[in-house]
């Protein structure tokens, strides 16, 4: 007698060559599996891509001060006073003698969306002189930075790509002042580049905001030097209500914020689905059974044991499913995978990112749909190792 | 005594593949009402073909088939299909029970053709299935039923609009000799008590004992002397 | 026994093949529901065809000056008007304690949005008497078990109280505001405007916006058009627009939804009618013999075309029935949990017409090419095969 592994291979290569006598039905578990895997990609990816662009634009050597309490740039509040103080704290950068800060004001204007031609809001940044030498990784790539104390813009070039209404060279009027758009910048894979860029002065002044920053951006000599800045500027009455850290843990904090959502829906619609597809699955397994009710029976017969029964349409599903998950991949791929959207950020304004398909999502949705030729095997091999070895059904 | 059925020039073929079989070439013959004709052949000689012409669920190619003196070969497909359910009751070999009915479902399922009343029905399927011998069964399934049961079921089935006609193929196939003897001796007293017509083909020269006459078919062709007695 | 018994039975006849049917149809019902559900509590949520809202041209999240409020209130077709400030509130923890406070102008706010409260006139007298009165959603209320007459402090994510120099304001609250399903106000929690101006820091005698009444909805156009017009050139100008058109285009921004709703629902229904299609040709290919039998007792192919179409319509439809009734559960559910801040989402009665559409459809489609096969079926083969 063959060994039981030689059993489990003389079944399965008998079940896995049947699969094209239930065709329709096979195709359909297929495709049901590699939908339901699509569409968990593409929430996750969209979760993915958002979560790394917010993550990425955080600088590990550059401390924020923010309002306590403000979970947004929009909602907080420092004042002129206080910005004053930050500059004097302990390891702040200096160049030609200057400390290299940026007291900023984040107000939201309207853009264009291209792809749907509705208004949407626009994150406009009012940034100090040292605002571009403390974002080292953004860089001018049209026109020139703009000069300060002139009404003078700079856009992303992520926001160029989805939105318009500001593009190089043109003039805009907002609230009865012009701006002139004399540069476009790139900072791939950051939420800056879903911006626009200005003068603090100018924008204080033509938004009726004088004196007004929200948040004041420190560069510090190196990463370790923001605990000892902090720990500065808590012992600081006058800095009370501020909260400082780091602006790669600010943006951390925003991404899971932003992305919480998103990997809700990803799984409640992948789960859901998941379910539908394991449904599915477990028909074509039982008809699958059932089809073969003779050809088991037979088998069993001769001397094949009720496990190699089980495993034989365990590998069936398990191939389906696994098919299934591939084409759901490759749906992903070519669907979505990489292309540029842009949501509602934190704060109320756009943020331009792309999908981003990572090795560990595809393999999540890979197990996924290994979990669901799991489920959809087990009951049904089950059922087909309990098929006793009776000669009417062999003969039927 | 009348004729039921009259078989005029039948001619009847099959496409199998490339090849044209001829089953029937101007087959003519009749029947009496109140016959009870056993019709027995080998494989292939036509005799499942002959009770589909009989039962309207074929065509000839040709020729005329006559049924109470009315020519249903001319019948629409519809036509034939509620000619079918007034006239004609059906006995197959493996009983063709619904699994999913119980016997007294099974029995009345012909009626829904009917416009009779729910009670009505029930009256009849009631005396179908006493005629039979099952009125104790009538909750049962076919699975649960024994092969000789269940056939008793389907006679009930057949008889139970109270057609002119039964038309059974190997009705006894399937059953042990016993049983089909019961099966034989019922349809004996459908013959002779209420005067139901009977054409049964059959391998079993047993069975075909039963009959008040035996036809050999062979070849599409019956033999000459025993159409003629 | 009847022809609708017949079909069911056939229906039944597997049950855990028939069970395992329902199920993913239910599935793909409960995905529609819900994101249609999601998608009209985004954009209607209780509006009114006359009321409309000015704000900031800039952004909605710009301040207009007072003055802005008389004359708006003046124009011509505007029947009652009201003004609105986004306190930023929170309960304690920023993170979890989200709650959207609006500072408004108690008595003119009950006139724009007299339909959506059901307030006892008690608690509403209460409200316009103490200038330190609250009013909250009641789901608000139970969430933090908050009772009438207690003090709450609130704190803010944009304001400093004058004060006391912190971010919290103490607040009474005097009553709580009705939610049925569907309200506006699910979230909402709402305090005086003038002791929220006099105790800021910053930003005094500045308004978020301007909810107001037209005399009627014709008017609508002429009335936005007078007030953008009103401020053209300003330092403050304004864009008016309906309420469903604001609320709209806000949902706009999230994404392009109904592409998004659209893309996920079909994926879902394309999965079902795969499976649902292909088990039931297979369940009436199995009962080919069967058929066979039916027309030969004489039930015509046009019946036996009708009993399994039939049959495919029942199933779909029962799916579809489930699934909008575990949907109006979940939604009731979370709806009772929520109190957060936000619309609550309610079971969109739109959903019920687009459910009974597409389950017709699809039992149509999975139900069709069985029904002809057996339509066309002939007694002589459905014998021959076995």
């Amino acid at each position: 007698m063959a060994s039981l592994l030689d059993q489990i291979g003389a079944v399965t290569s008998l079940n896995l060559r049947s699969i094209p006598q239930r065709g329709a039905m096979s195709v359909a578990s297929v495709v049901a599996v590699a939908l339901t895997i699509a569409v968990l990609l593409f929430f996750l990816a969209l979760a993915n891509g958002l979560r790394s662009t917010v993550e990425g634009s955080g600088s590990e050597d550059v401390a924020i001060a923010i309002r306590e309490g403000s979970n947004a740039e929009l909602n907080s509040v420092v004042t002129r006073d206080q910005l004053a103080i930050l500059a004097t704290g302990p390891n702040v950068a200096q160049r030609d003698g200057v400390p290299v800060v940026s007291g900023e004001l984040l107000v939201i204007v309207d853009g264009v969306k291209r792809s749907s031609g509705t208004n949407a809001n626009m994150p406009f940044r009012g940034i100090g002189p040292e605002g571009l030498a403390l974002r080292r990784s953004v860089n001018i790539t049209q026109g020139r930075m703009f000069s300060p104390g002139t009404n003078e813009i700079v856009v992303g070039a992520g926001l160029l790509r989805e939105f318009s209404g500001f593009e190089f060279g043109q003039t805009i009027r907002i609230r009865g002042g012009e701006w002139q758009v004399v540069g476009v910048f790139e900072a791939p894979g950051m939420v800056f580049e879903s911006e626009l860029w200005a003068d603090i002065a100018v924008t204080q002044s033509l938004f009726n905001r004088p004196n007004v920053y929200q948040t004041m951006r420190i560069q510090l000599t190196s990463p370790a030097a923001v605990q000892a800045y902090r720990t500065w500027a808590e012992g600081d009455t006058r800095l009370n209500g501020l909260e400082i850290l780091s602006e790669r843990d600010y943006y951390a904090r925003q991404a899971s914020q932003s992305t919480q959502g998103f990997m809700a829906i990803a799984w409640i619609l992948g789960i859901m689905m998941a379910i539908g597809a394991l449904a599915g699955a477990l028909n074509t397994m039982y008809s699958s059974v059932a089809a073969r009710a003779s050809e088991i029976a037979t088998l069993r017969i001769i001397g094949f044991s009720g496990w190699a029964a089980f495993f034989g349409t365990m590998v069936e599903a398990l191939a389906l499913s696994a098919l299934g998950g591939v084409l759901g991949v490759i749906i992903a791929f070519v669907a979505f995978n990489g292309r540029t959207t842009s949501t509602l950020g934190s704060g109320f304004t756009q943020l331009v990112f792309k999908f981003d398909l990572s090795p560990s999502i595809i393999a999540t949705a890979i197990v996924v749909a290994i979990i669901i030729g799991l489920f959809g095997g087990l009951l049904p091999g089950i059922r087909a190792a309990r098929q006793r070895p009776q000669l009417e059904l062999a003969s039927g | 005594m009348t004729d039921l059925i009259r078989l005029s020039d039948v001619e009847k073929s099959y496409v199998r593949g490339k090849e044209k079989i001829v089953i029937f070439d101007k087959l003519t013959m009749r029947i009496e009402a109140g016959d009870f004709v056993a019709i027995m052949g080998p494989s292939g000689s036509g005799k499942t073909t002959l009770l589909n012409l009989l039962g309207g669920t074929d065509r000839p190619d040709k020729g005329a088939i006559e049924f109470d003196d009315k020519h249903i070969e001319k019948l629409s497909e519809g036509q034939l299909t509620a000619w079918r359910s007034v006239n004609v009751g059906f006995i197959f070999q493996f009983y063709n029970l619904m699994p999913i009915l119980t016997a007294a479902q099974n029995v009345e399922l012909p009626l829904l053709l009917t416009k009779l009343s729910p009670k009505k029905r029930r009256e009849n399927v009631a005396t179908a299935l006493q005629i039979v011998g099952l009125e104790d069964r009538a909750k049962h399934r076919p699975r649960e039923m024994s092969g000789g049961q269940q056939q008793r079921v389907a006679i009930a089935r057949a008889i139970v609009s109270d057609p002119k006609l039964l038309l059974c193929d190997e009705p006894t196939g399937d059953l042990d000799r016993t049983t089909a003897d019961e099966i034989l001796s019922t349809l004996q007293t459908l013959n002779r008590e209420l005067g139901k017509t009977i054409i049964m083909v059959t391998h079993d020269a047993e069975a075909a004992k039963f009959a008040k006459r035996v036809l050999h078919l062979d070849k599409g062709r019956f033999d000459e002397r025993e159409l003629a007695a | 026994m009847n022809d609708f018994a017949l079909v069911s039975k056939n229906l039944w006849r597997k049950p855990v093949r028939t069970i395992l049917l329902i199920i993913s149809i239910t599935i793909a019902f409960l995905i529609l529901s819900l994101m249609l559900s999601f998608n009209s509590s985004l954009s209607n949520v209780n509006t009114l065809p006359t009321r409309m809202v000015t704000l900031s041209k800039i952004n909605f999240t710009e301040s207009l000056p007072i003055a802005h409020y008389d004359r708006i209130a003046r124009t011509e077709g505007v029947r009652a008007a009201t003004h609105m400030n986004w306190f930023g509130g929170y309960y304690q923890d920023p993170a979890r304690g989200f709650l959207p406070v609006f500072a408004v102008d108690p008595e003119t706010y009950f006139q724009v949005y007299a339909e959506d409260l059901g307030i006892p006139a008690a608690e509403r007298d209460a409200f316009f008497r103490e200038r330190t009165a609250m009013l909250v959603a009641a789901p608000v209320a139970e969430r933090w078990g908050w009772r009438v007459g207690q003090r709450i402090p609130i704190n803010s994510n944009i304001f400093t109280n004058g004060t006391t120099g912190s971010s919290t304001w103490e607040f009474t609250l005097v009553g709580t505001i009705p939610t049925p399903p569907g309200s506006s106000q699910s979230g909402s929690v709402l305090i005086h405007y003038d002791y929220f101006n006099e105790t800021i820091t910053f930003g005094r005698d500045r308004i978020g916006w301007v909810p107001f009444l037209t005399t009627s909805a014709e008017m609508n156009d002429s009335v936005a058009n007078a007030i953008d017009q009103r401020f053209a050139n300003s330092q403050d100008e304004t864009s008016t627009q309906d309420e469903a058109t604001f609320n709209e285009s806000f949902a706009a921004q999230l994404g392009n939804i109904g592409l998004v709703i659209t893309l996920v629902v079909s994926a879902a229904f394309i999965a079902i009618l795969l499976i649902v299609g292909t088990t039931m040709a297979l369940a009436v290919r199995e009962r080919t013999r069967e058929v066979g039998v039916m027309k030969t007792l004489g039930f015509s192919s046009g019946r036996v075309l009708r009993m399994v179409l039939a049959e495919s319509l029942l199933l779909s439809f029962l799916g579809a029935a489930v699934g909008l009734g575990l949907a109006a559960l979940i939604l009731t559910v979370l709806a009772s949990s929520g109190g957060g801040g936000g619309p609550a989402i309610s079971f969109a009665p739109i959903v019920i017409a687009w459910a009974a559409l597409i389950a017709l459809a699809l039992g149509l489609v999975t139900g069709l090419p069985p029904a002809l096969q057996a339509y066309r079926m002939r007694i002589v083969d459905a014998f021959a095969r076995r």
